[in-house]
């Protein structure tokens, strides 16, 4: 499902040089629940923009469902990215346009049929449990509420790769214990998930596959 | 899908907010103008065509022939390239004709020892006959017959008129052009706030896939768009302009030019300019398209 082959990624910013990610290797086999657990600026985010090819690395190789990551074109890419679901670190949820909205729009944009939409958009916000926040904006939504929206977004399409980038960020328990549940289901429906967290409690709970990164370097891989 | 996109642009042009409607005002300006221009040389060319129709050579003859004789000229005549219609005026239909403009001072006529006009041959040319060249050629003919003296009526004024009338062509397409190139500019600058606006969508769009046409229509639909409405708005004002002032300036025109009323455009005029006015727009947004995403 996922393999990465000696895996660099150097930031330049002017004359220096940060390595974000350093000589990194591991499979993911299909079906696979995966924490990817490191504290802060340990190079979570910049790992997993690599595999849906937000960037590309500096070294290494990167394969992601069969297939070179590196070596696809434009539109290889956008297909690769339609069978990925993507929880962003910073959620990315439009302002301008409600919960309900936020969610249809990406599936309008991937050209679902008009009348599966309804039917798909709260399939997703039921399984979310945001069904009665259907028509707030993000502005108005808790941060707890604003992941679980985004979380929904995701999963509207059915993907076969949910990648999740600390959708549990600045939850409380309570909540980070039920979006962890909502992940949970959407994998035992069948997707391989990576699951990002600076949480290393929460990863010893979920028991599952850990992968530690510490300053760009794997530094456990256990579970 | 189209709905979707359509939606997309629609939101995308109330974002644009003010430079979007000053890109379609000066759509609405340019098209107007040029819409104008057109207007006025439909108008002109129609007058042209009538002149055509109207104009007419006279052939003066030497002396009067006798009936056979004259039909046998004018069946020669009428043989000739260029010549329409040929109709024999003897010498007393002249001097009718005089008299009956002449109206209550026709007794002048009568004073007269002889009568001293001479007969002719009133010739309507063809299509081809009423040309410059035609008529040149024509001239030419008439001027090789025996019977010939001189010959009046001419077509070289009416030439002048046409050649005035490409001119203003060229001036309106001068016009025209620079107005365009505003509008395009400012549908891009537009379009670029828009582009500015709608980052975020564009990104999400990426991010899962969409395929590059979804991301980048709206764009292009939304500054279509400012060129319709700016076409439309043009079209408008150039009914408004000729229900207000064609009514007013008609008799002038009509004696000047004897067109009897002023034409609006044609179905197919109104149509070009509206899709002149896409096109515009859609050149516009295509423009600020390329600008950086990031
Ligand atoms: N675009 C960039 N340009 C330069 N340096 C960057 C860039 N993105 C990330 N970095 C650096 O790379 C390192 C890893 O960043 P990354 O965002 O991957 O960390 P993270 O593990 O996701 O952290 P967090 O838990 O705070 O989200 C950091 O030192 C960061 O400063
Ligand atoms: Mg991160």
């Amino acid at each position: 499902m996922i393999e990465l082959h000696r895996v660099w990624k150097i930031y330049s910013v002017g004359p220096v040089k940060v390595p974000a990610l350093s000589d990194v290797s591991f499979r993911v086999g299909k079906g696979e629940f995966v924490t990817l657990c490191g504290p802060s600026g340990a190079g979570k985010t910049t790992l997993l923009r690599l595999l849906y090819r937000d960037d590309v690395p500096t070294e290494g190789e990167v394969e992601v469902l069969h297939q070179d990551v590196g070596s696809l074109t434009r539109v290889e890419v956008a297909a690769l990215r339609r069978s990925i679901g993507i929880v962003f670190q910073d959620s990315k949820l439009l302002p301008g346009r409600t919960v309900y909205e936020n969610v249809a729009f990406v599936l309008r944009v991937l050209g679902t049929p008009r009348r599966e939409i309804t039917g798909r958009v709260f399939d997703a916000l039921r399984a979310v449990g945001l069904s009665a926040r259907a028509q707030a904006y993000p502005a108005q939504l808790s941060a707890g509420e604003a992941q679980r929206a985004a979380l929904a977004r995701a999963i509207a399409r059915k993907p076969l790769l949910l990648i999740a980038d600390e959708p549990t960020g600045n939850l409380d328990e309570g909540m980070a214990a039920e979006v962890i549940e909502i992940v949970r289901d959407i994998w035992a429906g069948g997707a391989t998930v990576l699951f990002a967290t600076h949480q290393a409690t929460l990863a010893a709970t979920l028991k599952q596959r850990t992968l530690t990164i510490h300053s760009g370097r794997l530094v456990k891989d256990e579970g | 899908m189209f709905g979707f996109l359509l939606g997309e642009a629609l939101r995308d042009l109330r974002r644009a907010g003010r430079v979007a409607i000053s890109a379609i005002l000066l759509i609405t300006l340019s098209l107007a103008a040029l819409g104008a221009f057109w207007l006025l040389s439909s108008n002109m060319s129609e007058a042209v065509t009538q002149f055509r129709e109207r104009v007419k050579l006279v052939v003066y003859l030497r002396r009067e022939p006798g009936t056979a004789e004259a039909s046998a000229l004018v069946d020669r005549v009428r043989t000739m390239p260029g010549v329409g219609a040929v109709r024999y005026v003897g010498k007393a239909e002249a001097l009718g004709t005089l008299r009956q403009v002449l109206g209550k001072d026709a007794a002048v006529a009568d004073t007269l020892p002889q009568n001293p006009l001479p007969a002719s041959l009133e010739i309507t040319p063809t299509a081809e006959g009423a040309t410059l060249e035609g008529a040149r050629a024509l001239v030419t003919r008439l001027t090789a017959l025996p019977e010939t003296d001189e010959i009046g009526g001419g077509v070289e004024w009416m030439e002048r008129f046409a050649q005035g009338q490409r001119l203003l062509w060229l001036f309106a397409l001068g016009v025209g052009a620079v107005l365009a190139v505003a509008a395009i500019l400012t549908v891009t600058t537009a379009t670029t706030l828009v582009l500015h606006a709608r980052r975020d969508e564009m990104e999400i769009m990426r991010l899962v896939g969409a395929p590059e046409h979804v991301v980048r229509l709206p764009l292009l639909l939304q500054g279509m768009m400012q060129g319709l409405l700016g076409a439309m708005l043009a079209i408008w004002v150039l009914v408004a302009c000729y229900a207000l002032i064609g009514p007013r300036i008609e008799p002038l025109v009509s004696e000047t030019l004897g067109v009897a009323r002023l034409t609006f455009l044609r179905p197919h005029n109104v149509i070009s300019l509206m899709l002149a006015g896409t096109l515009l727009g859609g050149v516009g947004g295509w423009l600020a398209r390329g600008r950086p995403e990031a």
